[in-house]
């Protein structure tokens, strides 16, 4: 009930956000924060100290009864883990745009993707989440669509169209699912808790081996299209290189928490009816994700489009994760693995905003993006420097940061699965590793470049803002079990 | 005795009937007093709302209407629940644009009304209708009243428009009577019941001449490239009507006539639907992808609408009659009801730019002219997309989930992946709206008249979107359209 209650909250602060005029910025950032906190206390109230996983509190009701249509709710400790993350990366989207020409519909629309995304994370009624899963991409385009960089408004169009393509497929696979479970049980019910049911699902009886083919393959078309994974990219660099800033953290955070969502929220409980040639496929795209965007980073000029596909090689990580911890036998480092891949998603997606946030300033600042522009910029503005380096760390996995242990726990647990393919993953590591520093040494120090001319270092709120993120990312490195518990409960809830 | 009784029968049929009749009587009455008020100068906006209350009454009239099965003569009209819902949903068409069409009455306004009662008349007629004969008959009383209405107006375009519309119409028309001939001769009765079921190849032709003759009027791909032309040409509010009062009623005549006529011949009907409506959909997409005129972009999206609704039809020839067959219709009644307003108030839209011919261009800078006009025409194209939080997603999700039910997956995913690419074209027309430079200042028509049906269908759009619970309302009156069949 407390979380519907903050939903609703948090749908009413969204709209009123467009009616603010100019106070839009602060009430925006103020409903932010205080989404945030009440979250916090939330799952402070019903995760804390008991290592419970499971579903605290689900209540439904009824919509359209006599088809199946509920609205139902619930929080378990994946989907707490994966709300605080949307709500601290909303805050931090809100927190550093600054600009005069966003427009109370800016935030407005800000607020409503994190409106659309806490809606996917609640919603255990799949036509809920399928709606929500649609309508995060709403406001996403109108924000790159209308306050983007170049080409704008052919990248937002691309977008939307592409990932829309993916989410499609999902429909497809819940109408399976739904139209299937009612000659199994004669119930119509859309309810996740029902329809997520291996014994259902493995019963080629009732749910026919194509359909459940076809059912997986919709899924995990969708979701890889959100995390991004390998073949499915093509919409990633550009949306996030063109969106605002505030927008590519969203981007950064919001759309990858979907696509892990959906491998570890919706798939996870039916592990046992995934074929295992398809968890193999999956890692052999985790791997090929990981190299290939790490290649492709590593020869990127711009920092945003490097950032782009250094997230996207992170995001590698998470899909072998998923489908290494699922072939492992052994009971234990299977959860280690699912949990890793679980941290992951979170750990990525606040390391993302920093750097994206500090990238955001540096820009404003000195007006480029190019690292070849850049050059000695630690001279000048130490202090955002120092905020990118930390960013680029964590990014690059160094222990003591909260990049390490999703990073580590995933290459320990996975290394008895996937054997000798481990050194494509290292190699990837360290290519991740040179790119970063590569990139901080050419643009961050050496000889300062005269051309930029005098440039300004961060404002004290600035300083503010990315000190206590990156004091988050901190915290996290050396005291993972602050969410490592309840995503590893919930994990060995199902497991 | 026999024939007092049969009499008394037919005299009691009659009456209990009669009550039926009334709108219909009634929308005639109106309609001869309005062109006998035209001698008088009146003003355009009289008309107007006599006619608007006119309709509005008639609907009301159908809406109290008893429920009960009656049939009149040999299954020469039937009044149940699916007929009535069909009734309604035509007439709701009808009002729609008896407002909006004002702006282009410059004269004889007494006529395009009285004219459009005509024709809500025919609607009403082969709404009710499960003869044949009554069914052509008063849908060529439509089809002529239509064809007034496209030439309406003074420009030379709106008489080409109307000219084009009269040439394909009449030939459609003689498909028409020559598959009802060939009908006729394989089942010796023009009846629409399963009383005969013919394996007579006299039926397969009549099938497909019925099939092509109808199929102009639905503007379904082979035979769609007048609709294109014609809905550029009218007048907005006309184009309006056309593609969706017209459109809805040769869907829902052709699910009487090839469900219950041709009960016998599922197999085919499956075969021919399922070709037709992947060739509309997949092109009449794409053809859409490349149009940088709105009125024609919209044009090609109702072929490629015309092309989803008929997906139901090719469903139950696969499935049968049945439960998944059932689940069908009410999606197709639902996509009908919600096509209207999307498709209706897209094309008034259109009343927004004082221009000619509206291209995609031409609605740049609407967003800053009038930001809630702007949005509300997003998301009447955003229902077209079948985006959520609008009724085009809900219709969608029935339309998706029952051909998953009728076990037809491959064409669920050429439908969806269609409806991925319309997202395009749809996105690319508000991006124009929201984004772009306006081509010039003072192009836009922001009266009023032409607000307040986009903003209105915008509204209903959004709260179309929640009415779930309208399936199953619709399921229960989906039986209603096979009750001439008997047994089912």
């Amino acid at each position: 009930m407390f979380m519907l209650a903050i939903f609703i909250v948090l749908i009413l602060l969204s709209f009123a956000t467009f009616f603010m005029g100019t106070r839009a910025g602060v009430f925006a950032k103020s409903s932010a924060a205080l989404i945030l906190m009440l979250t916090v206390v939330y799952a402070f109230l019903n995760f804390s100290g008991t290592g419970a996983g499971g579903f605290t509190s689900e209540s439904t009701y009824a919509f359209a009864s006599g088809i199946g249509i509920y609205f139902s709710i619930g929080v378990d400790g994946l989907t707490v883990s994966l709300l605080i993350l949307s709500a601290v990366i909303s805050l931090i989207a809100l927190l550093i745009a600054n600009r005069k020409e966003y427009t109370a519909s800016f935030y407005g629309l800000m607020l409503l993707t994190e409106t659309g995304l806490f809606g996917i994370l609640l919603s255990r009624d799949f036509l809920f989440f399928y709606i929500f899963w649609e309508i995060v991409l709403v406001p996403m385009y109108f924000i790159i669509g209308r306050y983007g960089g170049e080409r704008k408004d052919t990248v937002s169009l691309k977008f939307f169209v592409y990932t829309h393509i993916g989410s499609v497929f999902i429909l497809l696979s819940i109408l399976t699912l739904f139209s299937y479970y009612y000659s199994y049980s004669g119930v119509f019910t859309l309810q996740m808790s029902t329809l997520l049911n291996s014994a259902f699902i493995n019963n080629s009886g009732y749910l026919p081996l194509f359909w459940k083919d076809f059912m997986l393959f919709g899924f995990l078309l969708g979701f890889l299209v959100k995390l991004p994974s390998f073949p499915l990219h093509s919409w990633l660099p550009d949306s996030y290189t063109t969106a605002p800033y505030p927008a590519t953290v969203m981007l950064a955070g919001g759309l990858s928490l979907m696509g892990g969502y959906g491998l570890f929220g919706i798939l996870l409980p039916i592990y046992s009816t995934i074929n295992i040639t398809v968890l193999w496929v999956l890692i052999a795209l985790g791997i090929i994700s990981l190299l290939y965007f790490a290649f492709t980073a590593m020869f990127q000029m711009n920092m945003k489009r490097m950032m782009a596909y250094a997230s996207a090689s992170a995001m590698g990580f998470v899909t072998i994760s998923f489908a290494a911890g699922i072939l492992d036998s052994t009971l234990s480092i299977r959860s280690i693995e699912l949990s890793g891949g679980i941290f992951q998603i979170v750990a990525h997606g606040i390391i993302m905003a920093l750097i994206f946030s500090v990238l955001y300033f540096i820009t404003e600042n000195t007006g480029k993006e190019n690292i070849y522009q850049m050059g000695g910029v630690h001279r000048e503005m130490p202090w955002l420097s120092s905020f990118l380096l930390a960013g680029f760390l964590a990014s690059l996995g160094l222990p003591g940061l909260a990049g390490f242990i999703g990073e580590f726990s995933i290459v320990v647990g996975m290394f008895q699965t996937v054997g000798w393919l481990i050194f494509f993953v290292i190699l990837a590591m360290i290519v991740t590793a040179s790119y970063h520093i590569w990139t901080a040494q050419r643009s961050l120090y050496g000889a300062y470049n005269e051309n930029l001319g005098k440039i300004k270092d961060a404002s004290r709120s600035e300083i503010a803002i990315l000190a206590s993120v990156t004091l988050v990312i901190f915290v996290l490195g050396v005291y993972p079990n602050l969410i490592f518990g309840i995503i590893s409960a919930y994990v060995g809830g199902i497991i | 005795m026999n024939i007092f009784s049969s009499i008394t029968y037919t005299l009691h049929a009659a009456t209990q009937a009669s009550i039926y009749y009334y709108p219909l009587i009634f929308l005639g009455i109106v309609a001869f007093v309005m062109l006998a008020l035209g001698i008088r100068n009146i003003d355009r906006k009289v008309f107007a709302g006599i006619t608007f209350a006119a309709v509005l009454i008639s609907m009301i009239m159908i809406l109290l209407d008893p429920y009960d099965e009656v049939v009149v003569g040999n299954n020469a009209l039937l009044f149940n629940r699916f007929t009535m819902f069909f009734a309604v949903i035509l007439i709701i068409s009808v009002l729609y644009i008896i407002f909006p069409a004002i702006r282009g009455l410059k004269s004889k306004p007494e006529i395009f009304y009285a004219t459009l009662l005509f024709v809500l008349i025919g609607m009403l007629v082969s709404a009710f209708s499960y003869n044949l004969i009554i069914i052509f008959v008063s849908f060529e009383a439509v089809s002529l009243g239509t064809y007034v209405l496209a030439g309406y107006g003074k420009q030379k375009r709106h008489l080409e428009a109307s000219a084009k519309y009269f040439f394909t119409g009449t030939i459609g028309t003689a498909f028409t009577v020559f598959g009802l001939s060939f009908f006729y001769t394989a089942t010796g009765t023009f009846s629409l019941t399963s009383e005969v079921i013919s394996s007579s190849p006299a039926m397969l032709i009549a099938l497909i001449f019925l099939l092509i003759g109808f199929g102009f009027k639905l503007a379904i791909f082979p035979m769609h490239q007048w609709a294109i032309d014609a809905y550029d040409g009218t007048e907005n509010s006309v184009s309006a009507f056309l593609s969706t009062g017209t459109k809805i009623l040769a869907f829902m005549i052709l699910i009487k006539i090839f469900l219950v006529g041709f009960a016998g011949d599922y197999h085919d009907i499956f075969l021919l639907f399922v070709i037709l409506s992947v060739f509309s959909m997949t092109y009449a997409n794409l053809a859409a992808l490349s149009q940088n005129n709105l009125k024609r972009l919209l044009a090609y999206s109702s072929v490629a609408q015309a092309g989803y609704l008929i997906l139901v039809i090719a469903l139950v020839g696969y499935t049968g009659i049945g439960n998944v067959a059932y689940v069908a219709i009410a999606a197709g009644m639902f996509y009908s009801l919600v096509y209207i307003f999307m498709k209706g108030g897209s094309f008034l839209a259109m009343n927004l730019v004082n221009r000619e011919s509206v291209s995609v261009s031409d609605v740049a800078g609407l967003a800053r002219k009038s930001p809630v006009t702007a949005l509300s025409f997003a998301i009447l194209l955003m229902g077209l997309a079948g985006i959520p939080f609008t009724g085009g997603f809900t219709a969608k999700y029935y339309l998706f989930l029952s051909l998953i039910e009728g076990n037809l997956w491959w064409l669920a995913v050429i439908a969806i992946l269609n409806s991925a690419i319309s997202v395009f074209y749809y996105f690319r027309v508000i991006m124009f709206m929201f984004w772009k430079e306006p081509t010039s200042e003072d192009h836009f028509n922001l009266t009023a008249y032409s607000k307040a049906p986009v903003i209105a269908s915008a509204v209903i759009m959004v709260a179309l979107f929640f009415f779930f619970y309208l399936l199953p309302t619709l399921n229960g009156m989906a039986p209603g359209l096979f009750a001439t069949m008997g047994g089912i």
